[in-house]
């Protein structure tokens, strides 16, 4: 069951319940004596200008199939600079071009996503990003005098080849430039492969969307999680 | 206001507290069982969606479980939130913790590989002198051993060495696909046996305490159960010394609480309990509580290619399976520059290729993922840490969780034993893979932090003399008769092996010890 159909369905339980110990709608028994008037049942508050929850529960679901913003909307980046953000499109381009009917990078707004996704990370990682699309554009000049925005698809072969190693899960190359350009690498191609752009491609080519699994909601979420903003209410240990 | 006092108070829902409460209310005790999570209902809490539609792009979200290398942002919210439960090491000594509250704990995900311990291990000490022999052997778990595997459904194979003692098998007859044949071939001459996993097929796919253990404790009418309470510490009769109950934390209120209880089982996972106890400022008069913290090495190992399965020639017949290399080193012979050893786990896939297994990008990429689709073979270590004063925990003063309760500082590194063994059985793996024909693409010689094979074990080990170690060889302190800890804390070697099913044996030890012992009047 979806989750969304549960949630539903728990309403409706509860509304049953609800509705027959609390607001009396259920008939009663023949031999039961009348249900007294809603509003005697209700503290003394205020009332609502009607019955706060009426209805819900028997209303129709609405026809609506969520739309994810990427489809109808650009992210708008503003944590790489100009500079690094453009190094950053040319370099997804390159590693993640269009391919077999698949959009490329460009297309999957992957850059976007990950000046977002960067922008919200540990500091380590940011400052990875930021000097590593800092030195492509340095080299670029140094060796072709143009921004790495600029470079064409052989130029930019020549500044990365030598950087590409072959490496296993969570042991990403240890200097710190290779460091960067193959996990840049594979987040360019994660962040595409994922993209909603891949997905609706696929489908089309009527295959599965690749990476669909079973999300997890948060369960039973304390919403003062955050040990940092935790006021200790108790004693500590004596 | 409840003025009741319970008999056993188990703390932890998962394979060690799950198999305590199931002991202990088959044979009439009634136990209250207090977890830290909530109650996850896969039903109510999941549902099928594209990475695309998650917040973070099937990216794990920044900052939430940086040291769960193991999670993606699907199953992110299944594990302990590191803002919520923080804990703390030295930068230059990083440490996973790899924690899950939810009810029924780690049980719920584990990998279900299924070993027992050996007198290797039980008795290493008087095998090669280092450490300390554990206060039992093999011979004193087995028979418990074999009712674990009975009811855990353990598919294996028997292979008749002694380093990798058979048990009570659900037989394997299956027969390896090429690729493992291939390697045993050659593994064969230098006499490095290549033997079939061993798993625990569990009910209905899961081998979880919530279906293998639980149920019976609940369905006894003894077992009653508070999710969503974190316990802060214990409390102490101070007329007697024993433990009487436990104060703890609604997990969303922060209400505080307390329960009365005649003995307590903590269950909580090697770390927790240990922090619950260290925190408590019990049971600690040997001094090694918190020390001696093993885990086992993971993460060095290679990714190769059998190329007969490239082009879409992957058959059944050759490809996909699993095998287990169990301990080859310092058992007949003696290594160069380790002592112990490790067992390598070899898989194989039918499927995608890892991208980075190739420095390549763009359409060359895709043409060898392509090419290379189905032709996968990788292996890993899962490494003997040994057991030293030197890695501990202890409680850092300076920093809290969620509730208040002071986090665990984590103090641990690997030395050369470790990265030797590492580098062998990476060496050992080469030599395997090109012996058989198969092409090496990457390979790792570095293990990955300490912790993070989420087999922590021995910050309470068991032993003989009260000076030297927390507990007894039954699991129970040596300080206070009535507090039996069940979970890894009292491991005193780990081994190479999972330590699942000797966990769950050892409770199941321990438990039946202790039930005896409150029938005498004992506890």
């Amino acid at each position: 069951m979806k989750r969304r159909d549960f949630v539903k369905a728990m309403m409706a339980a509860s509304a049953s319940v609800s509705a027959r110990t609390v607001l009396g709608q259920q008939a009663p028994p023949a031999q039961a004596p009348p249900v007294a008037p809603v509003s005697t049942a209700l503290p003394a508050v205020a009332p609502a200008p009607v019955p706060w929850m009426e209805g819900l529960m028997q209303m129709k679901p609405l026809p609506l199939s969520p739309l994810s913003p990427d489809t109808v909307a650009e992210t708008n980046a503003h944590f790489f600079s100009d500079r690094q953000l453009a190094a950053l499109r040319r370099l997804s381009e390159i590693f993640m071009p269009p391919y077999q009917g698949h959009p490329g990078a460009a297309e999957a707004g992957t850059a976007e996503f990950l000046d977002f996704l960067i922008g919200v990370s540990p500091a380590d990682r940011q400052k990875m990003y930021q000097t590593g699309l800092d030195r492509l554009d340095t080299e670029a000049a140094e060796h072709f005098g143009v921004s790495f925005a600029a470079v064409n698809a052989e130029q930019a072969d020549q500044l990365l080849r030598p950087w590409l190693r072959t490496w296993m899960s969570d042991h990403p190359p240890t200097e710190p430039y290779a460091d960067f350009i193959n996990i840049a690498h594979s987040d360019i191609r994660a962040a595409t492969v994922n993209s909603q752009a891949w997905s609706d491609a696929a489908r089309v080519a009527g295959k599965e969307a690749p990476n669909t699994d079973l999300y997890w909601y948060p369960v039973d979420p304390d919403l003062r999680r955050n040990a940092s903003q935790c006021v200790t209410p108790g004693r500590r240990p004596s | 206001m409840a003025d009741e006092k319970v008999d056993v108070l188990i703390i932890g829902s998962g394979h060690s507290g799950g198999m305590a409460a199931k002991v202990l209310t088959e044979k009439g005790i009634s136990c209250l069982m207090l977890n830290a999570g909530p109650v996850a209902d896969i039903h109510r809490d999941t549902e099928v969606r594209p990475a695309y539609s998650l917040p973070f792009r099937g990216f794990k979200p920044p900052g939430q479980i940086p040291h769960v290398f193991q999670a993606d942002e699907f199953d992110t919210n299944t594990w302990v939130d590191e803002k919520e439960v923080p804990y703390t090491y030295a930068p230059q000594n990083p440490y996973n913790w790899v924690r899950v509250r939810l009810f029924g704990g780690r049980s719920l995900f584990w990998s279900r590989a299924s070993f027992r311990l050996s007198d290797y291990e039980f008795k290493a000490k008087s095998h090669d002198g280092y450490g300390d022999d554990w206060p039992i052997s093999l011979a004193d778990l087995d028979p418990y051993y074999s009712r674990v595997e009975a009811i855990f459904r353990v598919r294996g194979q028997a292979n008749g060495l002694p380093q990798f003692p058979d048990g009570n098998f659900v037989a394997d007859t299956s027969p390896f696909p090429g690729c493992i044949q291939r390697l045993s071939g050659v593994a064969k001459p230098r006499n490095i046996p290549v033997c079939k996993q061993r798993t625990s097929l569990g009910v209905n796919g899961l081998a979880s305490s919530v279906n293998l253990l639980l149920p019976d404790a609940f369905a006894t009418g003894k077992l009653r159960a508070i999710p969503n309470v974190v316990v802060r510490e214990l409390s102490v009769d101070r007329n007697t010394g024993l433990v009487n109950g436990a104060h703890f934390v609604d997990r969303l209120s922060r209400r505080e609480m307390s329960v009365k209880a005649r003995v307590v089982v903590l269950a909580a996972g090697t770390l927790e309990s240990t922090r619950l106890l260290l925190n408590s400022r019990l049971a600690d008069s040997s001094g090694v509580m918190g020390h001696y913290l093993i885990d086992q090495i993971y993460g060095a190992g290679i990714v190769c290619s059998v190329p007969e399965a490239r082009d879409g020639k992957a058959t059944k017949e050759l490809m996909g399976g699993s095998a287990i290399l169990p301990r080859f080193r310092n058992i007949d012979t003696k290594a160069r520059n380790f002592i112990r050893g490790y067992a390598v786990n070899v898989w194989s896939s039918r499927g995608d290729m890892d991208p980075r297994s190739f420095a390549a990008y763009g359409a060359e990429l895709q043409k060898k993922m392509e090419s290379y689709h189905g032709s996968g073979l990788s292996t890993n270590i899962m490494g003997e840490v040994l057991a030293r004063y030197e890695n501990h925990v202890r409680i850092d003063s300076e920093v809290v969780d969620a509730w208040g309760i002071p986090a665990l500082r984590v103090e641990t590194k690997y030395t050369d034993n470790e990265f030797n063994m590492a580098r062998d059985s990476v060496d050992t793996a080469i030599e395997l893979a090109e012996a058989a024909g198969f092409e090496v693409l990457a390979k790792n010689y570095e293990p990955n932090p300490p912790g993070y094979s989420i087999h922590e074990l021995g910050t309470c080990r068991m032993g003989n003399d009260p000076k030297t170690s927390v507990l007894n060889k039954w699991s129970r302190s040596h300080d206070i008769k009535n507090l039996v800890v069940v979970d890894g804390s009292s491991f005193v070697s780990g081994g190479w092996q999972n330590p699942t099913m000797t966990i769950v044996a050892l409770a199941m030890r321990a438990s039946e010890h202790l039930a005896d012992e409150m029938r005498q009047g004992n506890v």
